[in-house]
Order: C-alpha cells, then sequence, then structure tokens
C-alpha cells in the first residue's frame, strides 16, 4: 500500500465538500445501523408534549424502582420518582386483577392539588389530601403522564408540574 | 394547545430550512402538530448527542423526553430554526451531563458500542462489498479520539442547513465561511484513503 500523497489530503481548514458529506452520510448510515433510536420514541414524545397549558414545570425522572411484591406471587410493583424545582412526585404502580393498575402517589412538600393523569384513553382526575396523598383505582395499561395542576391562584404559581410520558 | 390540525408547509424549494422556520413559528403559535413533525425530525440528531455522552438507552430515552418538555418553556425565545438545533443539542448534552452525574444506570465502559459491529447474514455480492466498506468505516473511525468520534457522529445527524449551529453548540470553532472540515473529518479521511480500496469520490 502506498501512503498517499501529503498534498492529496484534504486539508482541516478547509470548507466541507462534497467527499465530506459523502463520508457523514456514511456515518450517519453506521449509526442508524448500529444504534438506532427506539422507533417508538418519537410517539411517546409527541404524547408527553400534548399538552392543554403551556406555564409548565418539567419533574425530571430521579428514580425508578421494581419491588416484587411477596403476598402477591409473581406480581411486580414499581415506585418512581420524579423532581422538579418545586415539587417532588413519587408513584407507586401495582397490578389490578383486571389487567388495569392501580397508581398511589405523594407529592412532597405535602400539599392539596388536582392531579390528572393522562392516558392513550380519557384522563383521569385525583385530589391529593393535605398529606400529599392521591391514588387511581384503575388506569389502563400503557402510556401515561402525570400532571399536577396548579395550586390556587392566591399561592403565586401558576406553573403545572409535568412529568415525561411512562409506560405503565 | 389543542389545535389538532395538520400543518400545511411549503414542501420544496427552498427546501428543509424553509420547512422548518415554517413548523417552528406554527409550534409557536401552539400547533401540536407543527411541534410533532419537529420531534420526528429532530429526535434522531438528540439520541446520538445523548448516547455518545456515554447514556444507557433507557436514561437517553429519559433525557430526550425532558429536552423537548423544557422546549416548550423556551419556544416564545427560539426565533429560527438554526438556533432551536442548538438549543436543542445544548440542552440535550446538559441533560445528559446531569444524568450522568447522578450516577444513574451508567453505561460500564465495556459495553462501549464500538465492541462490535453487529454481524450480518450472508447476502449479494454487493451486499458483501457494502458491508466491508462499512467496516472499514467502522475500523477507521475507532482509531480517532474520543472527541473525534464524539462529534464526527453527531455531526453526522446534524440538518446541514444547521452545521454550524451544532458545531458551535459542539465547541468546534466555526470560521467566517461556515464550518470548516475539522481535524476529524481531516483525520478520518486520511485513515480512510490509507485503508484497502474505499474510494473517497
Amino acid at each position: 500500500m502506498t501512503p498517499p500523497e501529503p498534498g492529496r489530503l484534504p486539508p482541516a481548514g478547509q470548507p466541507l465538500d462534497d467527499a465530506d458529506f459523502g463520508v457523514l452520510d456514511d456515518i450517519r448510515e453506521l449509526f442508524e445501523a448500529v444504534d438506532p433510536m427506539p422507533a417508538d420514541l418519537p410517539e411517546r414524545i409527541r404524547f408527553s408534549l400534548a399538552l392543554r397549558d403551556l406555564e409548565i414545570e418539567v419533574a425530571r425522572l430521579a428514580e425508578e424502582n421494581q419491588l416484587t411484591v411477596a403476598a402477591r406471587g409473581k406480581e411486580q410493583a414499581r415506585t418512581i420518582t420524579f423532581d422538579s424545582d418545586s415539587l417532588t412526585i413519587m408513584i407507586r404502580i401495582d397490578a389490578n386483577q383486571d389487567g388495569t393498575v392501580r397508581v398511589d402517589g405523594w407529592l412532597a412538600p405535602p400539599q392539596r392539588r388536582q392531579v390528572e393523569m393522562k392516558t392513550t384513553a380519557d384522563p383521569l382526575t385525583a385530589a391529593s389530601d393535605a398529606q400529599g396523598r392521591f391514588a387511581f383505582a384503575r388506569v389502563p395499561r400503557g402510556t401515561a403522564q402525570v400532571i399536577v395542576h396548579p395550586a390556587e391562584p392566591a399561592s403565586g404559581d401558576t406553573r403545572s408540574v409535568v412529568t415525561p410520558a411512562l409506560i405503565i | 394547545m389543542d389545535d389538532s390540525q395538520p400543518v400545511t408547509v411549503r414542501a420544496n424549494k427552498p427546501g428543509r430550512a424553509a420547512r422548518m422556520a415554517d413548523l417552528l413559528s406554527a409550534a409557536r403559535a401552539g400547533s401540536e402538530d407543527a411541534l410533532g413533525q419537529i420531534v420526528n425530525e429532530l429526535s434522531p440528531l438528540l439520541w446520538q448527542v445523548a448516547r455518545s455522552a456515554g447514556l444507557s438507552q433507557g436514561d437517553a430515552e429519559d433525557v430526550l423526553q425532558t429536552v423537548w418538555m423544557r422546549l416548550i418553556t423556551h419556544l416564545d425565545g427560539i426565533h429560527d430554526a438554526g438556533a432551536l438545533t442548538g438549543w436543542l443539542v445544548t440542552t440535550t448534552k446538559r441533560e445528559s451531563w446531569r444524568v450522568r452525574a447522578a450516577g444513574r444506570k451508567q453505561l460500564p465502559a465495556d459495553q462501549d458500542v464500538f465492541a462490535e459491529l453487529p454481524e450480518k447474514g450472508p447476502g449479494s455480492e454487493e451486499q458483501v462489498i457494502l458491508e466491508d466498506q462499512r467496516r472499514e468505516l467502522w475500523a477507521a473511525i475507532g482509531m480517532l479520539s474520543r472527541r473525534c468520534q464524539e462529534l464526527l457522529r453527531i455531526m453526522a445527524f446534524a440538518p446541514r442547513s444547521d452545521y454550524a449551529t451544532v458545531a458551535a453548540a459542539l465547541g468546534m470553532r466555526v470560521g467566517s465561511i461556515g464550518p470548516t472540515r475539522g481535524r476529524c473529518l481531516a483525520k478520518l479521511r486520511a485513515l480512510l484513503a490509507d485503508g484497502p480500496e474505499r474510494s473517497l469520490a
């Protein structure tokens, strides 16, 4: 193999040419094959962006755990914690006999808020109590998102706290 | 933001940049459909940004969701398609670092994506040649520094009209004539020119 003449190689400081774009296209093709974005991800993202209210505070996924519930044999429960600037939302998801799931939630700091569970069917609503507890007895499986609506207008903050879409 | 009407955008010349500009103004006016089209268009780029930062698949999915939700609260301040791509790339990098720093489910070093190219079954002769070229490219990229691998991987997914802003978001120097080939691409092309049979035409 003869080493290429020094002058033949494209110098770093020049604008991109067609051969560069060709190499970049090849790299894209390679990574599309090796590490493709999950095909259903854009759909989940679009689900999480379908919000009536644009004044939102984003709650990030902070922790997720699988729990084995001994009393129910193989049944698994999941706990998920989301953090935003003003609020921590923790939910626990348990399977119901009828194929739906039960979702128990806690808000910290504890407070009364309207909580919405957006699903691929109709949205469900619940209210948290003074201890910050709320519950949805039957939630259809699939994509879901928790939206904690603004507190009383008098409290000043008019933003909803919104979690990412999750698969339950 | 309950506008469910499909958005009509200019389909052809001057092409993608104009289409993205139209989608951005429609999204800023509250069109869910326009925002959804932007999500479809730019998520593959952001996926590579998150993954090249070393996140697991699950963490990368979480980061992308967070970034797009945060965009909603920033849309008012973003006035052109280039700035949109730049904001998304920068925010994805920051969110990825944040997740890495939190130490959640980090990708062990031996699960590096460069470990092995997936094996494909035997195919037509054309397929075999394609596979050889792909392997050569893979091997050449693997010889670059981590920083170069990351830059090229992300730039390869950047829309051409947004090269300058993506390059700037990645900390590359952008000259007055726009983004230059840069050290990484020059090195890769030198490696490929040294390789057994690849033509750079």
